[in-house]
């Protein structure tokens, strides 16, 4: 046995030496801001942001790196030419209905002090519009017929047709890259590797430096040409889990996370902890259940239940989905009117999402044929019971909850659901096939409502259930084409009452996002479209 | 000597190409598409999944994919991860420090922690401290390393805030900081996780080296030593404790490819960015690459453990042969 100081007392004086200075860095350091993010940025560079890495984290630092033309304004309206906010661009112009003039800030500058040209504008959009290049961005601006500088602070955009989202989709889909660092990447879909790892913008903040897994910090740039930011620096850490993000926040080591309210524990923390303040920010996310409509063993074929518009009714109208949102969510969530966040703009003036009517239920499957006929509890027609599967990811837990609840409450009409939790790549390629009768769907959405053409429209490439209403996709086409915010206002929201009508799904949660955020910061602004958009006005008290 | 060496060097390079080979066809039969994640959230049209299948290749035949995988192997190219657009032999390297430094740390507190409280057990065999040693190692074995992880991270991180909750260094200290004051902060993140992965595995180092050591003590040989007028801390530790160490060599081992892997649950409770919560999100994004470079880099772990245990053994037991 060796005589030497036992190596557990070791261990232990190393542990006393090493003091965790932490928190006592952060208060000395009134400039720096630490945010706590799920993923890492792994490529916060516009016309990259394709597949994994279009996550909303990598997206979020990608905005205070690189400037828009122009941003959203606070109303976030897509629709007509009104309320756009100038940035990058300091003004544009209507030529005619099918083009659009920017004039660039000329005080406008990348991060190694060149000027931000036309140039940079018409790369990055030559870029942006070839599909082997960034194929989503390719398909957003496919009405985009061409991108021409006029001279060094004149961009002249041409479109294909006349639509409402001209200035939006000129605007809000790319941010100009720095071309003169850039040359000869134009119709690579890799960028420079050194340009990946310090990526050189023109807004608010630069990069410093990143460390793999563990954090990125920026550097505010003191010449930016809108105002000097009103922070130093910024560190934006790196918690996969949940739990570990929440601790970081409530240990004092990060000053602001950004959460969906479930579990609602996690939530009851944060609002216990007296240094933080909680702030709640309409979220793009929205929960629903997608009804198939196509056999799942033969696409060719009608659902032999789902197919029924009756039944679907009858589905939503047994669920008690305001009960389900809040014994979830608490209130930081609303049941949606039709396939709609929080933070679509077509939202506004919509009815109130009905509540359940379960003898309405009752009625509808019973003129359909369904009655529990055998007396076991469930309906059932010529001998088929109305039993179907509910399919959802696992890694989700709000929807894990919220599956417990709907079957419980389908189970009171006598609709047998049986659940099928599916690892996430399994789920996404059973559902992409149309391999499922009920799918507990979940998605982000772009600010604008011309996205809905995706999922909800007879050729939509989202369309995985086969939801086929001409009279959708007309008024989705003519509210896309509408000459005015108001007309194009009018038809989505008819569009909104016709799928209610046809009930291609029950449409469950549309959360806010819960922000908390610490109390030492002040003139704190969270941007929907693009949450720490304006944290360069925020300030260290 | 040379000719064993060699030999089993083949051999251990013949094992990891197969096993590279199966884990490849394996991970191609399992159902779940690398390209559905990225679908979940916000779903792309097929014209765009076709674009991205050909830019990863997946929509080749596999036989194909697997000569381009293999031809890159050789290169010591793994590819690039799908879910990170980066070379998988780059993401690898930069989350390896931080699994090897989580992982040698616990490897050794558990080989020198747990050597010796084991051998002291079994030096006061039946005693009170014999009988608590037992009984905590036990409790600690029992408990789910995820559970341990977030009560130390919400008690000692949270609530009393002696050291970090989470993460691996203090982004604030900077480059410029000294070396004393990056070591410290590094030891202070490195305690909690560390600590949670030695109280859920010191147990097993204990156990074999208490019953090894017992084993050893009855033999005559250490007998003899103390006839021989030998002080009894010579005793123990120059006949009975050396002897007593070689069942544990294969603990070792075993223990080797967790060096690397580290433990998922731990570093995800912990924010630690290793390679245990990489490759689990390989595994949930079904990203080939990336997925096929760890597993590669275990099981050449798994058959390097072996290939060291039996080296050890031949060179530290004289009754073993070069054979």
């Amino acid at each position: 046995m060796p005589r030497a100081i036992p190596p557990i007392a070791f261990f232990a004086c190393a542990l006393a030496l090493a003091s965790p200075p932490r928190v006592d860095a952060q208060a000395r350091d009134r400039g720096t801001i630490v945010l706590v993010v799920a993923q890492a940025p792994t490529a916060p560079i516009p016309t990259m942001m394709e597949g994994a890495a279009s996550a909303t984290d990598n997206a979020d630092v990608a905005d205070l790196l690189f400037l828009r033309l122009a941003e959203l304004g606070p109303e976030l309206t897509t629709s007509g030419d009104q309320g756009f906010v100038p940035v990058l661009a300091r003004s544009w112009t209507r030529r005619d209905s099918l083009t659009l003039v920017f004039e660039l800030d000329p005080r406008a500058r990348w991060h190694d002090g060149a000027p931000v040209t036309a140039r940079d504008v018409v790369f990055t959009f030559d870029r942006a519009r070839n599909p082997a290049v960034a194929p989503k961005l390719a398909g957003l601006l496919r009405h985009v017929s061409s991108v021409t500088a006029e001279d060094d602070r004149h961009v002249v955009i041409r479109f294909d047709r006349w639509y409402a989202e001209q200035l939006y989709d000129a605007v809000f889909h790319v941010q100009p890259l720095p071309s003169h660092l850039l040359a000869g990447a134009a119709g690579s879909a890799a960028l420079p590797a050194d340009f990946v790892a310090r990526p050189v913008g023109d807004g608010p903040y630069r990069w410093v430096r990143s460390e793999p897994g563990s954090f990125v910090e920026l550097g505010a740039d003191s010449g930016f040409f809108l105002g000097r930011p009103a922070n130093r620096r910024v560190f934006i850490r790196v918690a996969g889990d949940p739990d570990a993000r929440l601790n970081m926040l409530l240990s004092g080591e990060v000053d602001a996370l950004r959460t969906v309210p479930a579990p609602l524990s996690d939530v009851q923390r944060l609002e216990s902890a007296l240094d933080l303040r909680l702030l709640t920010l309409p979220s793009p996310v929205m929960g629903y259940l997608l009804f198939n409509q196509r056999d799942r063993a033969d696409r060719s074929k009608p659902h032999p239940i789902l197919s029924d518009p009756a039944v679907r009714r009858a589905l939503v109208l047994a669920l008690d989905r305001w009960a389900v949102v809040r014994a979830t969510f608490g209130p930081y969530a609303e049941v949606p009117y039709g396939p709609v966040s929080q933070a679509l703009w077509i939202r506004r003036g919509s009815p109130r999402a009905s509540g359940p009517d379960t003898a309405a239920a009752r009625r509808l499957l019973l003129s359909r044929g369904w009655a529990d006929h055998d007396g076991d509890g469930v309906l059932d027609r010529d001998g088929r019971p109305l039993a179907l599967t509910l399919s959802y990811p696992l890694t989700s837990e709000p929807r894990k909850q919220m599956a417990l609840l709907i079957q419980e409450q389908l189970r009171r009409v006598g609709i047998r659901i049986e659940l099928v939790r599916l690892e996430g790549p399994v789920w996404s390629e059973r559902r992409s096939r149309g391999d499922f009768d009920i799918d507990f769907s979940s998605l982000t959405q772009d600010p604008t409502p011309s996205g809905l053409t995706q999922g909800w429209s007879c050729r939509g490439g989202t369309n995985v259930a086969g939801y086929c209403d001409p009279v959708v996709d007309s008024l989705m086409e003519r509210a896309i084409a509408a000459r005015t915010g108001a007309e194009a206002e009018r038809l989505w929201r008819e569009v909104l009452r016709r799928i209610e009508e046809d009930a291609p799904a029950a449409f469950i949660y549309a959360p806010s996002y819960v922000f908390a955020v610490s109390r030492r910061l002040a003139h704190v602004t969270l941007r929907p479209e693009s949450a720490w958009l304006r944290l360069w006005e925020w300030k260290v008290r | 000597m040379s000719r064993w060496l060699a030999r089993r060097l083949g051999q251990a390079a013949a094992t990891l190409a197969l096993v590279t080979a199966i884990l490849f066809f394996l991970m191609r039969l399992a159902p779940g598409d690398p390209l559905g994640r990225l679908q979940s959230d916000r779903p792309l049209t097929p014209e765009q999944v076709a674009v991205l299948r050909a830019r990863y290749g997946l929509d080749q035949p596999l036989s194909r994919q697997f000569g381009a995988f293999a031809a890159g192997l050789l290169r010591g190219d793994l590819g690039t991860s799908i879910e990170y657009g980066r070379p998988v032999t780059r993401l690898i390297a930069e989350r390896l420090p931080a699994t090897l430094l989580l992982g040698g740390t616990v490897l050794l507190v558990n080989f020198t922690v747990g050597l010796w409280l084991g051998a002291l057990q079994a030096v006061r065999r039946g005693s009170r401290l014999d009988r608590w040693l037992s009984g905590a190692a036990l409790a600690g074995y029992a408990t789910p390393s995820f559970w341990l992880g977030l009560v130390l991270a919400w008690l000692v991180g949270v609530r009393w805030r002696l050291l970090p909750a989470a993460g691996m260094q203090n982004p604030l200290l900077g480059p410029e900081a000294g070396l004393w004051a990056r070591g410290a902060d590094l030891l202070a993140h490195l305690a909690l996780p560390a600590l949670t992965l030695v109280v859920v595995s010191i147990a097993g180092t204990m156990r074999y080296q208490r019953r090894a050591m017992l084993e050893v003590l009855r033999l005559p040989y250490v007998w003899t030593a103390r006839a021989k007028g030998l002080d009894e801390a010579t005793v123990l530790r120059r006949h009975a404790w050396r002897n007593a160490l070689f069942p544990v060599l294969t603990l070792f081992g075993l223990w080797l490819p967790i060096l690397a892997t580290g433990s998922v649950f731990v570093e995800a409770v912990f924010a630690w960015p290793g390679l245990g919560s990489l490759a689990a999100a390989a595994v949930g994004a079904r990203d080939y690459p990336l997925l096929m470079g760890t597993a590669i880099l275990v099981s050449a772990l798994v058959i390097l453990g072996a290939l060291v245990t039996d080296v050890a053994y031949v060179l530290l037991d004289p009754r073993v042969r070069w054979a």
